[in-house]
């Protein structure tokens, strides 16, 4: 059965929440629960509310996603 | 998270492909002009029951057939209906099978009866694709070698690869890590790399025309062509090998 890749959108974080959970507003309007990834906790790489993020996300589940990288 | 399975996980999984491979062979030689989905359908749960395994499409929740009947321009996911077959059509026939805890998933498209030239070619091509495309996984590749692979031959003859339908590992859920794209997105060394106990299932879904899919109907699973062009689908699930795959689903 084939199964729907996920998809990369940008967003701009709206507030922090405790354990690097961040909501993030699409250019659409709507509200995403994002957790850092992996690879930008290992390189220390800090995220504040106002910053510019590029997130994925799967179709499965369009209100989470995952934070991968800041945008300049 | 990719999981790796163990040799005896390979070995089972390599079973349950048997299965499967004799059970969606068997359902093809039956697709002929005059045959509806639905009876296709009843005909592969059957053969899997009988095999002593089970339909690993009745374990997606929401799905409730054994087999996805994609015919024509419906992509992928088409649900088994009364529609039947007619002479020229084209049908995409995908399976999966659980068996000792494990899942296989594999897809043929086939003409029914005699189908133009055009069409002919268009079935081809994606054979050609799907075969290089499992000829890469092998160690020191990378997903990106079989994405990469897909998309050249199939654009290649100015056919369009679907971008948001991919293929993905295979196991104790029936999608799992890594994904596998028809195409390569970005740059080669950022696709995960391929090692031993990987076991994927690599999909070609790709259309005569735009690669541009919708939900068509409205049961929340058929996905149709945007411009209404042929579409056609081919998935085996392989291991990774040393330096060729093992076909689990031949």
């Amino acid at each position: 059965m084939a199964h729907q890749g996920s998809f990369e959108v940008e967003g701009i974080v709206k507030e922090s929440l405790p354990n690097t959970l961040f909501r993030v507003e699409l250019p659409n309007g709507v509200v995403v629960l994002c957790h850092l990834s992996g690879k930008m906790r290992m390189n220390f790489i800090k995220i504040l509310p106002g910053d510019k993020v590029r997130i994925e996300m799967t179709p499965y589940d369009k209100s989470k996603g995952r934070i991968t990288y800041r945008v300049r | 998270m990719i999981t790796y399975k163990s040799k005896e996980e390979i070995n089972a999984m390599q079973e349950g492909g048997k299965i499967l491979s004799d059970v969606l062979w068997k359902v093809i030689e039956k697709v002929k002009p005059g045959i509806s989905e639905i009876e296709l359908d009843s005909i592969a749960y059957q053969l899997i029951k009988k095999s002593g395994a089970e339909p690993a499409f009745m374990r997606v929740k929401g799905y409730k057939h054994t087999i996805c009947t994609s015919t024509n321009d419906v992509v992928v996911h088409g649900i088994p209906g009364k529609y039947i077959l007619k002479e020229g059509d084209i049908i995409g026939i995908d399976c999966g099978v659980y068996f000792k805890g494990l899942n296989t998933d594999m897809s043929e498209t086939v003409g029914v009866g005699k189908i133009n030239p055009q069409l002919e070619k268009f079935l081809q091509v994606g054979k050609l694709a799907l075969e290089m495309a499992v000829a890469e996984a092998h160690l020191g590749n990378r997903v990106g070698h079989i994405s990469k692979t897909i998309q050249e031959i199939v654009e290649g003859s100015s056919y369009s690869v679907v971008h948001n339908l991919i293929g993905h590992g295979v196991g104790k859920e029936l999608h799992e890590d890594p994904e596998i794209p028809g195409i390569l997105f970005d740059n080669l060394k950022s696709t995960p790399i391929l090692k031993n106990g990987m076991t994927l299932a690599i999909e070609v879904i790709y259309n005569i025309g735009d690669p541009q899919v919708e939900y068509a109907l409205n049961d929340g699973w058929t996905i149709k062509t945007k411009d209404k062009s042929m579409s056609a689908v081919f998935e085996r699930s392989v291991a990774v090998g040393q330096y060729e795959p093992i076909i689990l689903t031949p």
